[in-house]
C-alpha cells in the first residue's frame, strides 16, 4: 500500500519543480499506472518512491510507514524494473542476476534458470550481456526486478523496446504478479499497455495528475453510449445503447439487411487522454 | 559477509575480462624489476644517484598503489556509465558494505605489494612492523583516489584525463625533497606529502611516526568525506 500526498520534487539543478503536488494511492494487489507524455515526470515520481531521489516535499507512506523512516530493509520489499537496460556487459546474464540476488537475505523462491525460461532467455543465460539485443536486456531487467520476490514492484516502461509477442508476455507476467498479490506501479506512454494491465491509471502532464480512474470508467465517461451500425451498402447510423432492444428505429435499420460492422462507441484511452489533457501522448 | 565476497570476486571477473584493465596488473612487475635489478645497477654504475635512492624508493612505493587506483576507478566509472550503479541504489546494501567489498581486496593486495617491495629491496633495513605500518597507510591511497575520481567524473573518457591529473597530484609532494627547508611545509596540503616524509624518515632510520600519523589522519578524513560525495554521485 502506497500513499502519496502533495508530492513536490525539484531536481537540484533546476529552479522549477518537476513534480508539482501529486496525490495518489496504490492499493495492495493493484496495478497502478502513470500514463503521460515524455518529460511529464513519470520516471521522476518512481525514483522518489524507490528512494533514489531524496529531498522531496509532501508525504509518502509505504505500508503505513513514512518513506523517510524506512531503513535499508525497504529495498528487500521492493523491486525495480529500470527504464533502460543496465547490466554488466562483460558478465553473463546469469552472473548479473546472481550478483544482485546475493544482496538479499532471503533465498530466491525461483531458480535463476526458471526466471530465464520465463522470459525466453534460456539460450542466452550463459552469454555475456554485451551480446544481448535491447529487447533481451530489457527482459533481463524484468527478471532482475522480480527475482527476490518483492511485495512492491516498480516498472518504468516495462514493454519499451520489446516486440509485440514479448511485450504481450511481459504484460501477462505483470498480471500474474498482481494475481500473486503484489502491489505494482508501472509507467508507460502506451495506451494499449495501460488499458491492458492497469486497474487504475493516472494521467500525468507536466508534473501534475489530471485524472485518475480505471481505464474502463475513463473510456466510459468520455465515450458515447451508443452503437454504430454499418451496412454492406455503406449506410451508417448511430443508436443509443439505452433500451436498444426496444428501439424500433434500430430494429428496422438492421432488419433483413446485411450488416458489415457494429461497434460500441467507447472512447479509446488515447481519445480520453487527448480530451482530458488537450495533449497528445506522443511527443 | 557472503554478499561482500561475491561482489569482491565479481570485481576480479570484470578486471580479467577487460583487456585494458588486465594489462594494468603488470605494473607492479615492472616496478619490482626496477627495484630488484634497476636500482642496484644504477647505484654501481652512477655513484651520483646514491643520495637520491631514498626518494626514488618512495616514488616506487607510491606508484605501487597506482595500479589499483586506476583499475578500481575505471571499474566504478564503467559501472556509472552503463548505469549499473543505479541498481546498487535499490538493493539492501549499505554504503559501508559497498565500499568495503569494492576496496577490501585491492587494499590488501596493494598493502602486500608494498610490504614485498620493502622486503626485496636490499638498500635499507626496515623492521617488519614498520614496513607493515607504512604499507597499510600507503595503501589507503587506493580507496581515496578511486572515490575521489568517481565523485567528480561522469564517464570513462573524462576519467582517463582525471586519472592523469590525480596521478600527478599524488606525486607532487615529491618536489618537497628538492626545495629549501622553509618551503617544504607548503606541500603539506597534499596528503601524500606526509606519507613521503614519513617513508623517507623510515628509510633513513629516523622516527616516522609523526608524519605517518598525520598521513593516516588526513587519508582517513578524506576517505570519509569522499565516501559521502561518492554516495551522492554514484547511485542516482
Ligand atoms: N537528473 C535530472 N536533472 C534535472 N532534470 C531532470 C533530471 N532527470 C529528469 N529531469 C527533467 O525532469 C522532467 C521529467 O523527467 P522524467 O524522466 O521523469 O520524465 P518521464 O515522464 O519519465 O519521460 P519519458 O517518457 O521520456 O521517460 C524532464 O523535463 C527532465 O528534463
Ligand atoms: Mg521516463
Amino acid at each position: 500500500m502506497i500513499k502519496v500526498e502533495n508530492l513536490v520534487y525539484t531536481y537540484p539543478s533546476n529552479e522549477a519543480p518537476t513534480l508539482k503536488g501529486l496525490n495518489f494511492e496504490i492499493n495492495t494487489g493493484e496495478v497502478f499506472g502513470f500514463l503521460g507524455p515524455s518529460g511529464s515526470g513519470k520516471s521522476t515520481a518512481q525514483k522518489v518512491l524507490y528512494k533514489i531521489l531524496k529531498g522531496f516535499s509532501g508525504k509518502v507512506e509505504v505500508n503505513g510507514k513514512d518513506l523517510t523512516e524506512w531503513d535499508n530493509s525497504y529495498f528487500e520489499k521492493i523491486g525495480v524494473g529500470f527504464e533502460l537496460p543496465n547490466h554488466y556487459m562483460k558478465l553473463t546474464g546469469k552472473e548479473n542476476l546472481e550478483l544482485f540476488a546475493s544482496f538479499y537475505p532471503k533465498a530466491l523462491s525461483q531458480s535463476i534458470e526458471s526466471l530465464f525460461e520465463m522470459v525466453d532467455l534460456t539460450e542466452a543465460i550463459n552469454k555475456p550481456v554485451e551480446s544481448y539485443s535491447k529487447g533481451m536486456k530489457m527482459r533481463l531487467n524484468f527478471i532482475r526486478a522480480i527475482q527476490h520476490d518483492p511485495d512492491i514492484l516498480f516498472f518504468d516502461e516495462p514493454t519499451s523496446g520489446l516486440d509485440p509477442v514479448n511485450a504481450h508476455k511481459i504484460k501477462q507476467h505483470i498480471l500474474n504478479l498482481k494475481e500473486a498479490g503484489k502491489t505494482i506501479f508501472v509507467t508507460t506512454h502506451s495506451m494499449e499497455t495501460a488499458d491492458h494491465i492497469c486497474d487504475r491509471v493516472a494521467f500525468i502532464v507536466d508534473g501534475k495528475l489530471v485524472a485518475t480512474d480505471s481505464p474502463q470508467r475513463l473510456k466510459h465517461q468520455y465515450g458515447k453510449e451508443a452503437v454504430k451500425v454499418e451496412l454492406v451498402k455503406n449506410e451508417v447510423q448511430e443508436f443509443p445503447l439505452a433500451d436498444i432492444g426496444n428501439n424500433q428505429e434500430f430494429l428496422t435499420f438492421i432488419k433483413g439487411k446485411e450488416v458489415k460492422r457494429m461497434q460500441t462507441l467507447d472512447a479509446t484511452l488515447e481519445e480520453v487522454f487527448i480530451k482530458v489533457t488537450g495533449k497528445s501522448l506522443i511527443g | 559477509m557472503q554478499k561482500l565476497l561475491k561482489l569482491a570476486l565479481m570485481d576480479f571477473k570484470l578486471i580479467f575480462r577487460d583487456p585494458s584493465l588486465k594489462s594494468f596488473l603488470a605494473l607492479p612487475l615492472l616496478l619490482f624489476a626496477i627495484v630488484i635489478f634497476g636500482f642496484p645497477y644504477l647505484v654501481t654504475e652512477f655513484e651520483g644517484v646514491k643520495p637520491y635512492l631514498d626518494v626514488m624508493m618512495v616514488v616506487v612505493l607510491v606508484e605501487n598503489t597506482q595500479m589499483f587506483c586506476f583499475i578500481n576507478s575505471m571499474v566504478l566509472l564503467d559501472e556509472k556509465e552503463t548505469e549499473v550503479s543505479k541498481v546498487y541504489g535499490i538493493v539492501p546494501l549499505s554504503i559501508f558494505e559497498f565500499i568495503t567489498s569494492r576496496f577490501l581486496f585491492p587494499y590488501l593486495f596493494t598493502l602486500l605489494l608494498n610490504v614485498a617491495m620493502l622486503e626485496v629491496q636490499t638498500f635499507y633495513e626496515v623492521p617488519l612492523m614498520q614496513n607493515l605500518l607504512l604499507s597499510a597507510i600507503a595503501a589507503l591511497i587506493v580507496p581515496v583516489y578511486a572515490l575521489g575520481i568517481n565523485s567528480f567524473v561522469k564517464n570513462r573518457m573524462q576519467g582517463m584525463v582525471y586519472a592523469k591529473a590525480f596521478n600527478i597530484l599524488v606525486l607532487i609532494p615529491f618536489a618537497a625533497f628538492f626545495v629549501p627547508e622553509q618551503f617544504k611545509w607548503a606541500f603539506g596540503l597534499f596528503p601524500t606529502h606526509w606519507l613521503f616524509q614519513g617513508m623517507d624518515q623510515l628509510l633513513a632510520g629516523n622516527s616516522p611516526f609523526l608524519n605517518l600519523g598525520i598521513a593516516t589522519a588526513y587519508l582517513l578524513i578524506l576517505l570519509i568525506v569522499l565516501s559521502k560525495t561518492f554516495k551522492r554521485s554514484h547511485f542516482s
